[in-house]
């Protein structure tokens, strides 16, 4: 199988390029995305392109013809782009690789990444919704995945193929650069003074293997892929050992400036997490997927704090 | 895409049994320390043991059948309702009395703040899919039949509900005042009902098997209440 890995780039992409790395059915993987992989990779090939120019893109993927899509060119707001450039890049990496694919006569099987952002928490709506649940995006972000998704199915009604969209809880992990990451890690974070709803999380790992087995089992529809249990901000935040500083109404947008000085900007789907909290049912994933088990959301969390880029001096160690 | 629902109805068991309660102090500095458990549904394990054991010091209960309440798995168990709360949470002691298991009253308002408080201590919204969550993920839900206020018998029951949940125990529950005139001189009567049989082969969503389940459901506490 001839396998084409769009944001290849990303710590996802370059672990899902890994991990088909060691599949014998995966014959050749094909990478591009606007910056390099984050791994020294083995027997993949990368393309550096930006995927605003289109047509450079457009061409390329034509001329590798791939079977199978991996389309994790999907950008999150103030991961790696701010929140135009994330939109921009998604839709132009979406139209331009997809629909080249498409053209390109060989494709057999798509698998794309979407989130959970794709539900929205709008009244009415289930808080953990399943897969048939209604999509009513409530955040530029959720709007961008349901976009992806919408195009992505098009390709099935053109071509007949299989088409997988996973739609991942919030992705945190030591090396995943990711707005709700950065907000946890702060010395202080902003958390909601009333109601503290939960949220769940995907480790990093996981998300890479569900794509690796939704590819290569052909899955068909949409799958939530969600981490086991949940927590809230709050209990979050005093595990990490940093300090909540409780937080209503307007003096959201105060705290999110002062965040965004400190280097953790709050685009507007993880200010919803925090507030209204994000779900999703995944026992249709633990079926399809076969018996793996997810790393739980409170295990994710741990995993956070537990990265220190700087090694702080422990009083024991300060001796010595 | 082939699902084995038991395979799915498995998972999560076991997780839902309540703790006795912890000394006041232990119990602030788990709060104020974060070592407490929430789940998807927004439940706070913590909480709503807190709630179950202060409920059941408010509400004195007798449970009839007590075997017949699920002990493992998830079920839906719905009982007749007056106007207020009573009812649900005399259910809702007679349960954690009887298996020890946590119970999620079906009922949140879907408001942003006040419905986080209180699915923290244990409601849920009666949105139908996330009640099928719930289920699918080993939990047991009490789900009202619709208020009979001013009547006596057994209200309308749930049938979009019971639509999303098909393939789970239904257990029908009448919830009856021990004393003339709902005064609290005797303990509130909790009977339970055997599960109301569904179609086996009736997958979720099945709109006829939903009605003829809601309608056997609705009969099955309709007797109950006339037999207490």
């Amino acid at each position: 199988m001839r396998v084409l890995v769009t944001g290849m780039g990303g710590e996802l992409g370059t672990r899902l390029a890994q991990l088909l790395e060691a599949r014998d059915e995966v014959d050749e993987i094909i990478g591009v995305d606007f910056v390099p992989p984050r791994r020294r990779l083995r027997r993949s090939e990368f393309k550096r392109i930006d995927p605003r120019d289109r047509e450079k893109l457009g061409d390329f993927v034509a001329e590798v013809a791939p079977e199978a899509v991996v389309h994790y060119g999907v950008y999150e707001p103030d991961s790696r782009l701010n929140q135009y450039d994330a939109r921009e890049f998604t839709e132009a990496c979406t139209v331009s690789a997809l629909g080249a694919a498409a053209r390109a006569g060989s494709l057999e099987r798509v698998v794309v990444r979407s989130g959970l952002e794709v539900y929205g928490r709008g009244p009415g709506f289930p808080m953990v919704p399943d897969e048939d649940a209604p999509l009513a995006p409530t955040t530029p972000y959720g709007r961008s995945l349901l976009e992806v998704e919408t195009m992505a199915a098009a390709l099935v009604r053109r071509l007949g193929i299989p088409v997988a969209s996973l739609r991942l809880a919030p992705v945190l992990g030591s090396h995943v650069p990711s707005p709700l990451g950065r907000l946890l890690r702060l010395p202080a974070v902003p958390v909601p003074a009333v109601g503290d709803p939960a949220f769940q999380l995907l480790h990093q790992e996981d998300a890479a293997v569900a794509m690796v087995e939704a590819l290569l089992r052909g899955i068909d529809g949409p799958l939530n892929v969600v981490g086991d249990g949940a927590v809230s901000a709050w209990q979050v935040v005093r595990l990490g050992g940093r300090i909540p500083i409780p937080i209503a109404g307007p003096v959201w947008s105060f705290a999110r400036q002062v965040a965004e000085v400190a280097g953790a900007p709050v685009p507007p789907h993880v200010l919803e997490l925090m507030r209204r909290g994000r779900a999703g049912d995944a026992s249709r994933a633990a079926a399809v997927l076969g018996r793996r088990e997810l790393r739980p959301t409170l295990e994710v969390c741990t995993e956070l704090y537990e990265w220190g880029t700087v090694t702080p001096l422990r009083r024991g160690e300060q001796a010595a | 895409m082939v699902i084995d629902a038991a395979e799915i109805r498995q998972r999560g068991q076991g997780s839902d049994q309540g703790r006795a309660p912890e000394s006041p102090l232990t119990l602030l500095r788990r709060r104020i320390d974060g070592r407490f458990q929430v789940d998807a549904f927004g439940g706070d394990a913590q909480l709503m043991d807190m709630l179950g054991w202060a409920l059941g010091l408010a509400v004195r209960v007798e449970v009839e059948h007590a075997e017949r309440f699920p002990r493992t798995g998830g079920a839906l168990l719905v009982a007749n309702r007056g106007v207020g709360v009573v009812e649900p949470a005399a259910l809702a002691v007679g349960f954690r009395k009887v298996t020890g298991r946590r119970i999620r009253v079906i009922g949140a308002p879907d408001a942003p703040v006040l419905g986080d408080l209180i699915r923290k201590l244990g409601a849920l919204g009666t949105h139908p899919s996330d009640v099928a969550a719930l289920l699918r993920a080993g939990h047991v839900a009490a789900a009202p039949l619709a208020m009979t206020w001013l009547r006596n018998g057994a209200g309308a029951p749930p049938r979009e509900m019971l639509a999303a949940i098909l393939g789970f125990p239904v257990v029908p529950v009448a919830v009856v005042p021990g004393g003339p005139a709902s005064l609290p001189i005797r303990p509130w009567r909790v009977i339970v009902g055997p599960i109301v049989e569904t179609e086996t082969d009736a997958v979720p969503g099945d709109t006829l098997a939903a009605a003829e389940l809601a309608e056997r459901t609705r009969t099955a506490v309709r007797r109950l209440l006339a037999a207490a």
